[in-house]
């Protein structure tokens, strides 16, 4: 899907237990890392519980993949199970333009995201997001 | 690689912290140069082109920065980046 702003930055997709946290840290990223870098959030279960929703994951996963890719952030747990699942129902050619961060979701978009914005690669988005594995806050 | 090392200071605007968007603004910036570029503050020593180590610089309105460059284009991103700095908000 190509909508809105997709210039050939690479996308992020936030999936979280709570639709605030997911589109709060879509605000937030978007302030930091401007308003280039495509963002979809897809928090809380259906029908506005904690929890996650597959089919709400799926359809990010969808929107997200553009040519240029996108990093998947989650939170915990059935976050990642969510997104494992979605990746499943997704033809490989669209798999291959996504990558799954292994690292903590704040920090971790916010680093994905400024690099997106430098028109960083999705394998240096994926390593940006990773890195905030280790380095220190303060 | 040239082994050209270029440093220049920078001061914050007083009421502008290298934070959020400011500091996004200035990796933006830097991450356009080829050159490996250091920013030190407050007895740290960040990346300039990781968004969260220069975060964790913590610093404040008004603080100098150094700038350090090296390699390609060093004197450059340099030069860019010190002019940068004041013009944040």
């Amino acid at each position: 899907m190509d909508r809105e702003s997709r210039n050939g930055f690479v996308g992020l997709v936030l999936v979280s237990h709570s639709a605030a946290i997911a589109d709060g840290l879509a605000e937030l990223v978007a302030q930091v890392a401007g308003p280039s870098v495509p963002i979809v959030a897809a928090g809380g279960g259906p029908e506005g519980t904690f929890g996650t929703d597959g089919g709400r994951v799926l359809d990010a996963l969808r929107e997200a993949a553009g040519p240029t890719g996108a990093v998947i952030l989650m939170d915990l747990g059935s976050s990642v199970l969510s997104v494992r699942a979605a990746l499943g129902e997704l033809p490989e050619e669209t798999v291959e333009r996504l990558r799954i961060a292994d690292a903590p979701l704040v920090e971790g978009a916010i680093a994905a995201g400024v690099t997106a914005s430098t028109g960083g690669s999705v394998d240096e988005v994926l390593a940006a997001a990773q890195e905030a594995r280790t380095v220190a806050k303060f | 690689m040239p082994s050209s090392e270029t440093e220049r200071r920078a001061i914050l605007p007083d009421e502008v912290p290298l934070h959020a968007r400011p500091a996004g603004d200035f990796v933006r910036a830097a991450a356009q140069f080829p050159a490996e570029i250091c920013v030190l503050a407050n007895g740290k020593r960040a990346n300039a082109k990781s968004i969260l180590e220069i975060l964790a610089l913590g610093a404040l309105g008004g603080t100098e920065l150094v700038i350090a460059a090296s390699g390609d284009r060093a004197a450059e991103a340099a030069d860019h980046l010190a002019g940068l700095v004041p013009q944040l908000g």
